[in-house]
C-alpha cells in the first residue's frame, strides 16, 4: 500500500516520458514501437493508479511518510466539506514576497477514482489507435500527442492547487489543439484546432481570473481544510459573507469565474461550439478523447472547488441551469445530426450539462459518479464509430472518392445515412456499441441508469424545473441514440449509393465530377464489400463494453455488498433509492427509446431520402440542423467586431499617432532649446559641467546621426581607451 | 572606499561588472584586429560567435557570486559593487552594481546577443561592422543595467540608441530610414523631460548638503530610507528647493504636485523604450525594418531597458506619485495589452515581423501593469506587490526568449520564402516539420502556454495586479485571448492548410538553426516548469521595494 501512494507521481510522469521519448529519439521512426511504448507505459500507470486507488479505498494515507488509517468519514447533512486526504506532497515552487507557492500532488478520494478511470479509459484508447492508426505515416507523433494529453489530465487529477490544476488544463488544451488540428492539411481541421483553442481560452481567462481573485482573497490556492488551504471553513465563511463586486460575494464571485473555465472546456452553452468541431481530428480517438476525457476535466474543477460554490448559493443556481440548458438544447440538437461522431459529439454536450447541473442543484457525488460511468461508455460509443468509419472506410465506394479528395470521403463515410445493416458485417461492434446505446439512454442495469437516475434524483429533490429539464433531455437522448443505433446497424446496407459529402475547401473542378462517378460506380458495383474488425481494436470494444454493464455497481443505492462504495470512498452522504424517480426515470428512457424505433423503424431506404423528422417538420428540422444556427450568430457579431476592432487599432496608430510623431520631431528641437534657456537663466549657477557635456552629448549624438560608422567606432575606440587607462590606474593598483 | 551595508563589493576584489562591460568592446577591438590581419568573414563571424561565450561566462560567474537572499537596511544588497569618483565637480562616481532588479536582465542580455549573432550569419553587406555594433549594443545594455550613478546610467542609455540606429539604418527592410529616424527622434525626445529631472534633483540634494547622482542613494531618499549624511527625503527635498527658487508661489505648495511632475518626467522616458500606449508607433517600424539580429536584440532586451528603469528609478524616487498615478498607469497599460493584440491580429494577413513586433507591445502592457499594480493604493500585502515584481522580471526574461525566438525564426523564413507577408504562404509544415514545431514551441510561449516561461509571468503579473487594481487585471485578459488567436492564425498561415502557397517548399531547420533555437527554447520550457532559481534572483530586491507601498503615501 505504502508503494502505491509513495509513488503517485509516478502516475502522470509515465506518459509524460513515453512522450518525451517518441518526440526527442529516433523511436519515433518506428510507429509501431512508439505505439507499444506509449501503451506498455500507460497501461503501467493503470496499474500504479488502480493500486493507489486500493489503498485509498481501504483508509490508507501517508503522514510524513508513515502509512497510517485513516478514519472513516461519511459525511453530514449541511455544508459540504471533503475527507482528509491521503497523500499530500509539496515543494516550494516560486517565491512570492515573504511566503512562497507550493506545488504538488494532493490524492483523496475523488482523485484516485479520476486517476483509475482516465488510466483505464486511455489505455484503452491507446490500444484502439494501434489498430486505428496504423496505416497512417504521423503515428509516432499521434501517439506522442496522446500520451502527453493523458498525462495532462492526470497530472490535473492530482493536482494540489488551483494552479498546478490550471497548468495541466492548459495543456490538455494544447495537446486538443494539436489532434484536433493533426490532419493538418485540410483547412477545416486548421481552423477547427485554432477555434477550439480561442474558445476553450475565452473560458481559461475567466478562470484565471478566478484563481488570482481567490489567492487575492485567501492568500494562497492550495486544497485542504486546515487553515492555509481553500476550503478552510472560516476562510469560506468570510467568503461568503463579505461583498465583491456588482453586489456578489466574494465566494459568488469567485465561483462564478472559476465556473467561467468549465462553460469553455466542458463545453457548456454559450461556448459549447467548438466542441463539435473538434470532430476533425482523427476519428474517433481525438474526439473520444475530447469527449470522454478533457471535457470532464471542467465538471472535475467544480467538483473540486466545490465548497467555494456551496458557500454561496447564488453560484449554484448559475451552475444549475447552464447545466440543465445545455442538457436540453444539445440534446435537440443533435436529434437532427447525420454525422456520427457528432450526434455522440452533441450527446456529450448533453451528458456533461447533467453533470453540471448536478453539481448545481448539490449532487457532487451524483455528478462524479456519472463522470465515470459517462466517461467508460462514452469512450466506448467513440471507439465504436471509429470501428464502423474504419470499417465504412474500406467500402468501394468511399475508397473511390478517397483518390481525389480524402476529407470528403471520410466525411461520407461518417454519415449515418450512407450506413445500415451492419449488425451482421460488423457483429463485435454491434454488440459492444450496444451496451454503450443502453447505458447511455439510461435502462436498468447498465452503468448510465444508474448515474443518471441519481442525477435526477438530487434534482428532483432539490429543483424540480431542473428536474423536469433533465428529464425532458432524458427522453431526446433515448430518442437520438436510437434513431442513431437503428439507421446504424439495422436495415438495408445504404452505402454503395452514398450521399456525397461535398468539401466547401476542395480545389474547383472535383465538385462537378459526382456525377461521372455515379456511372462509373455501376460498372464497379459489386466488387464486393469486405467487412474487416481488427483484433486490437475490439479487444478495447470489450473491456469498455463491460465498464459499461458494470460501472454503475460501483456506487449502488443499497445497502449491503456494493452499495454506496464510491460515496464512501469519496466520504460523502450516500443516496437511497427512490422507487418513484427510478420508475418514472426508466419509463422516460423506454418511451424515448419506442419513439425513436416508430419514427425510424422505415426511415431510409436508401440514403438519399428525407428524414422523417424533416419531413413532418422541415422548419423545425431545418434549424436543429443548423444547430440554432449559433456559429453564424457569432461569426456575425463576435468575429465582425474583433476583425473591426484590428481595423480601428491600427488606423488609430496610424492617422493619429504616427501623425503626432512628425510633430514630435520638432517638437524635440524646441524642447533642446527651452533646456538651454533654462540652464542659462534660471541655473547658471547650477552644474554648468554637466549642462555643457548634455550639450556636447546631443551635438555629438547629432553629428553620429548624419555621420558614418567609421566615425562612430572611433568614438567607441577612445572611450574604451579611457576605460582602461581608468582600470589601470584606479581599480588596478 | 567605506561603503554603507547595503552596498557589497565583490569579495575576491575582482571588478567582475567593468569586465563584463568591456568584454564585447574588447570583441570590437579584435574586429578592428581581424580587419588588419584581412581575416575572411566567416572566420570573424565565428570569433565573434566565441566571443560573446565571454560575457556570457562573466554573467555566469557573476551570478555564481550573487546572494540573492541578502537584504539590509530596507533594500536587496547591490552586490559586487565598484565604486569610485569620477567627476568631483558634480559629485559622479564611477558606480557598478547588481541587485535582483537587474542580474535577470544582465543575464538575458548575454544570453541573446549569440543568438542575434548568429541571426547576422546570412549578413553579406560589412559584416565587420554589423558585428561590432551588435556587440557596441551589448556593452551599452550591459552597462546601462549595472550603471548606478545617474550619469552612466544615461550615458549608458543614450549610448545603445546609436548602434541600434545604424543598425536599423544600414541594414534594414525598405523602410529603414524612417523607421531609424522615429525610433531615434522618439527615444531622444523622451529623455529630455528625465534629463532635466536629473539637473533639477541634483541641485536640490546639492541644497540639502548632499549633492550626489547616486541612484541607490536617491532612491533611498525617495523612499524614505535612511542614508548617511542627509536629513527627510527626496520628496521634501525637492520641495525645499522649488520653494527656495519661488516656484510653489506660482504652482502652489502641494508636494505631491512636484513629485508627480518628477514621476511623469521619468515615466514618459521609460515608457517610450517599454513601448507604453501611446508611445509606442515607433516599435513596430522598428521591429520590423531592422535586420534580424537588430529585431532580436531590440525587442529581447533593449525594450525591458525601459521597464528597468521604472523599477529602478520611478517606483523608488516618486512612491508617493507613483501610488497616486497608479490606475493612470494600469489604464495606459490596458489599452496598450488590447491595442497590442488587436495591432497583432490586424497584421494577420500582413508582415510577420509587424505581427511579432505588436504582440511585444501587448506583454510589456503587461509588465507595465505589474508595475502600476504593484505601487497602487489598497490593502494588498508585501506578497501580492512582490509577486507583480516578481511576475514583470519572469515575464521580460520570458518575453526576451520567446520573442527573440520568434524573430530569428522569421528571419529563417525570409530567407527560405523572400517574403515577409504572410498572406499566400500555406502548407510548409509538410516540408519543414521540425521548423512547424521549433517555430509552434516559439510561439506558445510567447502566448503564454503554462510549461514555458510566459505563463509564469503572466499568472504572477496578474496574481499581483489583481490585489490592487482588479478593473483593469479583468480588462487585461482580453488580449490574452487576442493576442493568442493572432498568433495561431500566424502559424496556420505559414505551416496549416494545403501546400498550395508560394513557394510550396522549404528546406527544413538547419542543425545550426536547431541548436540555436534549442538552448532558448530549452530555457523556457526551464523557466516555466520550475520558475524558483529564477524568482529568487529578484524576490528579496522586490520584496523589500514594494514595502513602502503597503502604506497610504501623499
Amino acid at each position: 500500500m505504502a508503494f502505491f501512494l509513495q509513488n503517485a507521481w509516478l502516475i502522470p510522469l509515465l506518459p509524460l516520458l513515453a512522450s518525451a521519448i517518441i518526440t526527442l529519439t529516433p523511436i519515433r521512426r518506428q510507429a509501431m514501437a512508439s505505439a507499444w511504448l506509449a501503451t506498455g507505459l500507460m497501461m503501467v500507470a493503470t496499474v500504479l493508479a488502480l493500486g493507489l486507488l486500493a489503498a485509498v479505498a481501504g483508509g490508507w494515507a501517508l503522514h510524513h511518510g508513515e502509512l497510517v488509517q485513516l478514519a472513516a468519514h461519511h459525511g453530514e447533512h449541511g455544508a459540504f466539506a471533503f475527507p482528509e486526504p491521503n497523500v499530500v506532497q509539496r515543494l516550494v515552487w516560486a517565491p512570492t514576497g515573504d511566503t512562497a507557492l507550493q506545488m504538488g500532488i494532493y490524492i483523496d478520494g475523488a482523485a484516485a477514482a479520476m486517476l483509475a478511470m482516465v488510466t483505464i479509459t486511455s489505455t484503452c484508447i491507446h490500444l484502439f489507435s494501434i489498430g486505428y492508426m496504423a496505416a497512417h505515416p504521423r503515428q509516432s507523433r499521434f501517439f506522442s500527442f496522446i500520451a502527453l494529453f493523458t498525462a495532462a489530465m492526470l497530472l490535473m487529477s492530482m493536482a494540489d492547487n488551483l494552479l498546478l490544476f490550471f497548468m495541466a488544463w492548459e495543456i490538455m488544451g494544447l495537446c486538443s489543439y494539436l489532434l484536433i488540428g493533426f490532419l493538418y492539411e485540410r483547412p477545416s481541421a486548421a481552423r477547427a484546432a485554432v477555434k477550439a483553442f480561442i474558445t476553450t481560452r475565452i473560458g481559461d481567462v475567466l478562470l484565471l481570473l478566478g484563481i488570482v481573485y481567490l489567492y487575492a482573497q485567501a492568500g494562497g490556492i492550495s486544497f485542504g481544510n486546515e487553515e492555509g488551504g481553500i476550503f478552510y471553513p472560516p476562510l469560506l465563511e468570510r467568503l461568503a459573507s463579505e461583498t465583491g463586486a456588482l453586489g456578489l460575494s466574494h465566494a459568488a464571485g469567485i465561483a462564478l469565474l472559476i465556473f467561467g473555465g468549465t462553460v469553455g472546456k466542458s463545453a457548456q452553452f454559450p461556448l459549447h461550439v467548438w466542441l463539435p468541431d473538434a470532430m476533425e481530428g482523427p476519428t474517433p480517438v481525438s474526439a473520444l478523447i475530447h469527449a470522454a476525457t478533457m471535457v470532464a476535466a471542467g465538471v472535475f474543477l467544480v467538483a473540486r472547488t466545490f465548497p467555494i460554490f456551496a458557500a454561496d448559493p447564488t453560484s449554484l443556481g448559475v451552475v444549475a441551469f447552464i447545466g440543465a440548458f445545455t442538457a436540453l438544447f444539445a440534446a435537440t440538437i443533435a436529434l437532427a445530426q447525420f454525422d456520427i461522431k457528432r450526434i455522440l459529439a452533441y450527446s456529450t454536450l448533453s451528458q456533461l450539462g447533467f453533470m453540471v447541473a448536478a453539481l448545481g442543484v448539490g449532487g457532487w457525488v451524483a455528478a462524479m459518479f456519472h463522470l465515470i460511468t459517462h466517461a467508460f461508455f462514452k469512450a466506448l460509443l467513440f471507439l465504436g464509430s471509429g470501428s464502423i468509419i474504419h470499417a465504412m472506410e474500406q467500402q468501394p465506394s468511399i475508397q473511390r472518392l478517397h483518390h481525389h479528395d480524402e476529407y470528403a470521403a471520410q466525411q461520407t463515410a461518417q454519415d449515418i445515412r450512407n450506413m445500415g445493416g451492419l449488425r451482421t458485417r460488423l457483429p463485435w461492434t454491434f454488440w459492444t456499441y450496444t451496451a454503450g446505446y443502453l447505458a447511455l439512454a439510461g435502462i436498468v442495469p447498465f452503468a448510465g441508469f444508474w448515474s443518471k437516475d441519481e442525477i435526477l434524483l438530487d434534482a428532483f429533490k432539490h429543483n424540480l424545473a431542473v428536474y423536469v429539464t433533465l428529464s425532458a433531455a432524458a427522453f431526446l437522448t433515448a430518442v437520438y441514440m436510437t434513431r442513431q443505433w437503428w439507421l446504424v446497424f439495422f436495415g438495408e446496407y445504404r452505402g454503395a449509393h452514398p450521399v456525397v459529402f461535398q468539401n466547401p475547401d476542395a480545389p474547383a473542378g472535383h465538385a462537378g465530377h459526382g456525377h461521372d462517378d455515379h456511372h462509373h460506380d455501376d460498372h464497379h458495383h459489386d466488387h464486393g464489400e469486405h467487412w474487416h474488425e481488427d483484433p486490437r481494436m475490439i479487444a478495447a470494444l470489450v473491456v469498455l463494453a463491460s465498464f459499461a454493464v458494470t460501472a454503475g455497481a460501483f456506487n449502488l443505492p443499497f445497502d449491503g455488498p456494493g452499495g454506496h462504495w464510491l460515496a464512501s470512498l469519496w466520504g460523502q452522504e450516500a443516496a437511497k433509492l427512490d422507487p418513484l424517480v427510478a420508475g418514472l426515470s426508466l419509463l422516460i428512457a423506454l418511451a424515448g427509446i419506442a419513439l425513436g424505433w416508430y419514427g425510424y423503424r422505415n426511415a431510409f431506404a436508401t440514403a438519399t431520402d428525407t428524414d422523417p423528422l424533416a419531413a413532418r417538420a422541415p422548419g423545425l428540422f431545418a434549424v436543429l440542423n443548423a444547430k440554432y444556427r449559433i456559429d453564424e450568430l457569432y461569426a456575425a457579431t463576435i468575429g465582425r467586431l474583433t476583425a473591426s476592432l484590428a481595423t480601428a487599432w491600427s488606423l488609430l496608430d496610424r492617422s493619429v499617432i504616427d501623425r503626432l510623431v512628425d510633430g514630435m520631431g520638432r517638437f524635440t528641437f524646441g524642447l533642446g532649446k527651452v533646456n538651454f534657456i533654462i540652464d542659462d537663466t534660471l541655473l547658471n549657477d547650477g552644474p554648468d559641467g554637466l549642462a555643457s557635456g548634455t550639450q556636447g552629448t546631443g551635438r555629438q549624438a547629432r553629428r553620429l546621426q548624419t555621420g558614418k560608422a567609421q566615425d562612430y567606432l572611433i568614438y567607441v575606440f577612445s572611450g574604451l581607451l579611457a576605460l582602461a587607462v581608468f582600470w589601470l590606474y584606479v581599480i588596478g593598483r | 572606499m567605506n561603503l554603507p551595508e547595503y552596498l557589497l563589493p565583490a569579495a575576491d576584489g575582482v571588478p567582475w561588472l567593468t569586465l563584463l562591460v568591456l568584454s564585447p568592446l574588447v570583441g570590437i577591438a579584435l574586429i578592428g584586429l581581424s580587419w588588419l590581419l584581412k581575416l575572411d568573414e566567416r572566420t570573424i563571424k565565428t570569433g565573434v560567435l566565441a566571443w560573446t561565450g565571454v560575457p556570457l561566462l562573466l554573467a555566469g560567474l557573476i551570478w555564481a557570486r550573487f546572494d540573492p537572499n541578502a537584504v539590509a537596511s530596507g533594500q536587496g544588497v547591490v552586490q559586487l559593487v565598484e565604486r569610485v569618483p569620477w567627476i568631483q565637480a558634480i559629485r559622479v562616481d564611477y558606480f557598478l552594481g547588481v541587485d535582483g532588479l537587474s542580474l535577470p536582465l544582465v543575464l538575458l542580455t548575454a544570453v541573446m546577443t549569440p543568438v542575434a549573432v548568429i541571426a547576422s550569419w546570412g549578413v553579406s553587406e560589412r559584416v565587420r561592422a554589423h558585428l561590432a555594433l551588435l556587440l557596441l549594443l551589448e556593452a551599452a545594455m550591459l552597462g546601462y543595467f549595472v550603471a548606478l550613478d545617474f550619469f552612466f546610467f544615461f550615458i549608458f542609455w543614450e549610448f545603445s540608441l546609436v548602434p541600434a540606429f545604424f543598425l536599423i539604418q544600414n541594414w534594414g527592410r525598405e523602410q529603414r530610414r524612417y523607421a531609424a529616424f522615429k525610433f531615434f527622434v522618439y527615444t531622444m525626445a523622451g529623455s529630455l523631460g528625465m534629463l532635466l529631472l536629473f539637473q533639477l534633483i541634483y541641485l536640490s540634494v546639492r541644497q540639502a548638503g548632499y549633492p550626489t547622482f547616486d541612484l541607490i542613494a536617491l532612491g533611498r531618499l525617495g523612499q524614505g530610507l535612511p542614508v548617511a549624511g542627509v536629513e527627510g527625503n527626496l520628496r521634501d527635498i525637492l520641495f525645499a528647493y522649488l520653494e527656495q527658487l519661488g516656484v510653489t508661489n506660482a504652482l502652489g505648495r502641494y508636494p505631491l504636485l512636484y513629485s508627480s511632475i518628477a514621476m511623469w518626467a521619468i515615466f514618459i522616458a521609460f515608457a517610450i523604450k517599454l513601448a507604453v500606449w501611446p508611445f509606442h508607433t515607433w516599435l513596430p517600424d522598428a521591429y520590423a525594418e531592422g535586420p534580424t539580429a537588430a529585431s532580436i536584440l531590440l525587442s529581447a532586451v533593449m525594450s525591458k531597458m525601459g521597464a528597468y528603469g521604472m523599477l529602478r528609478l520611478l517606483l523608488p524616487f516618486t512612491p508617493d506619485a507613483a501610488q497616486y498615478f497608479a490606475p493612470a498607469l494600469a489604464a495606459l497599460a490596458v489599452v496598450g495589452v488590447v491595442a497590442g493584440a488587436f495591432g497583432a491580429l490586424n497584421q494577420v494577413n500582413g508582415d510577420i515581423k509587424r505581427l511579432i513586433g505588436y504582440t511585444s507591445i501587448n506583454h510589456m502592457g503587461y509588465v507595465m501593469l505589474a508595475i502600476a499594480g504593484a505601487a497602487a493604493a489598497g490593502e494588498a500585502g508585501v506578497a501580492a506587490r512582490a509577486s507583480a515584481i516578481n511576475g514583470a522580471l519572469v515575464q521580460m526574461v520570458a518575453h526576451g526568449l520567446s520573442t527573440g525566438a520568434l524573430f530569428y525564426l522569421a528571419g529563417a523564413l525570409y530567407e527560405r520564402t523572400g517574403r515577409w507577408e504572410l498572406s499566400g504562404l500555406g502548407g510548409l509544415r509538410a516540408s519543414a516539420p521540425t521548423f512547424a514545431g521549433v517555430m509552434g514551441i516559439a510561439l506558445f510561449a510567447n502566448l503564454g502556454l503554462p510549461g514555458l516561461a510566459g505563463f509564469v509571468g503572466e499568472f504572477f503579473i496578474f496574481r499581483g495586479a489583481w490585489a490592487t487594481l482588479p478593473f483593469f487585471t479583468a480588462l487585461a485578459v482580453i488580449g490574452l485571448v487576442v493576442t493568442a488567436l493572432a498568433l495561431l492564425l500566424m502559424f496556420q498561415r505559414i505551416f496549416l492548410g494545403p501546400a498550395t502557397g508560394n513557394p510550396r517548399a522549404i528546406a527544413d531547420l538547419r542543425p545550426q538553426e536547431f541548436w540555436t533555437m534549442a538552448p532558448i527554447l530549452l530555457l523556457s520550457l526551464l523557466i516555466g516548469v520550475y520558475p524558483a532559481p529564477l524568482m529568487n534572483l529578484g524576490n528579496a530586491a522586490a520584496g523589500q521595494l514594494v514595502a513602502i507601498f503597503t502604506r497610504v503615501l501623499g
